[in-house]
């Protein structure tokens, strides 16, 4: 067992220094992968994307109300911290969507050769 | 009561009762399968990593392969400073989540992170290294967070307050998407499961039928595996993301 082995290492050595051999592997391992990026992303499933989403909106008009209730609570100024609280949370929950679809879109880059679709302007 | 979806998430000490004052820290079996998830998560580490053979064996591959998928995951989303300063410890996370989850698959175990105190502690404690650290590095600079340039004097205020609210969120969403998609896959499972002994019980032509939930039972717990996965995944992804925050503040 340990006699093909050291044979193969030393055929090896012959060539050049183990540490070379190491990192130019490295670096055929490295080419053949593609280099990270994009292996890394990994495909959401559509229902969990579709709860990152919502959990996102909701999360925001929460904590939104309850800064607007807590500003009643404190400036006795109810209900109108609450309203505002709650619109401004809307908002806020709208900014959030729109952050997670523009991520989504920039890790998954829509195809540009496919088929355009006309709408109704068209 | 063994037919109870609810009955899982009962949380019982099995130590005498402990207290620092007001503080309860009786041993319950929620306590127990955390410890657990953190002896499988480092003892898993320690046994896998024991030989640090140049030619890895099985084990070895798992663990090199777990710490170059989070550590490529962190470069990815915050730069080699986010691997430098936070790779420990959204590894740490990502392990922990993980190994909770995977324990909580096997039947009546615990699972931790399907209680949203657990979650929202973890979710917290990444909130609040955000703000420590992203003041500490930029200083008042860090604000800017808050201040997205290029919008004129008119909305900024609104647009600021919008961004607060927003900030403030993260902790919320981030906690409530681990605990809800657990708590839901096993709530899920069990009442599918909880079908099969109605059913044979209720004889006849029943007997046969409860082969249905049966088979979804199975296929279900397929997709609990996936998610215990996933939300581990997803929830140390969304935390690379909240710490590059820290450390790159401008929009």
């Amino acid at each position: 067992m340990s006699r093909p082995l050291g044979r193969v290492d030393r055929s090896m050595a012959d060539k050049k220094p183990p540490e070379d051999a190491l990192s130019d592997l490295r670096r055929r391992v490295d080419a053949a992968r593609g280099d990270g990026a994009s292996r890394n992303a990994l495909a959401q499933s559509p229902a969990s994307l579709a709860f990152r989403f919502g959990g996102e909106f909701g999360a925001a008009i929460i904590v939104g109300a309850l800064l607007g209730y807590g500003a009643d609570y404190f400036l006795h100024s109810s209900p109108w911290g609450l309203v505002i609280g709650f619109g401004l949370g809307f908002a806020a929950g709208i900014v959030n969507v729109v952050r997670v679809a523009q991520s989504f879109n920039n890790a998954n880059p829509p195809n540009p050769n496919a088929p355009s679709i006309p709408d109704d302007d068209d | 009561m063994s037919n109870d979806p609810i009955h899982q998430f009962h949380i019982n000490p099995i130590s005498e009762p402990i207290h620092f004052g007001a503080l309860d820290a009786t041993f319950t079996n929620a306590s127990l399968f955390m410890v657990a998830g953190v002896g499988l998560a480092a003892g898993f580490m320690w046994w896998a990593m024991k030989p640090a053979a140049v030619v890895p064996g099985r084990a070895q591959v798992v663990a090199e392969g777990a710490y170059s998928f989070i550590h490529s995951m962190v470069k990815d989303a915050a730069g080699e400073e986010g691997v430098k300063r936070f790779f420990p410890f959204v590894f740490t996370l990502f392990l922990f989540i993980f190994a909770a989850n995977m324990l909580g698959m096997f039947p009546y175990f615990f699972t931790p992170t399907s209680q949203i105190v657990i979650t929202a502690t973890m979710a917290l404690m990444v909130f609040f290294t955000v703000i420590v650290v992203g003041v500490a590095k930029n200083g008042f600079k860090f604000l800017k967070l808050f201040v997205p340039s290029g919008v004129p004097w008119y909305i900024l205020w609104f647009v600021v307050i919008i961004e607060i609210i927003s900030f403030f969120s993260r902790p919320l969403s981030h906690a409530v998407r681990l605990w809800a998609n657990v708590l839901a896959g096993h709530l899920v499972l069990k009442v599918f499961a909880g079908f099969v002994p109605m059913m044979a019980a209720a004889g006849g032509v029943f007997v046969l039928g409860s082969i249905l939930p049966l088979g979804m039972t199975v296929a279900l717990y397929a997709l609990e595996f996936l998610v215990a996965f996933l939300q581990a995944y997803v929830f140390a992804l969304l935390t690379c993301i909240y710490l590059n925050d820290a450390l790159h503040p401008g929009h």
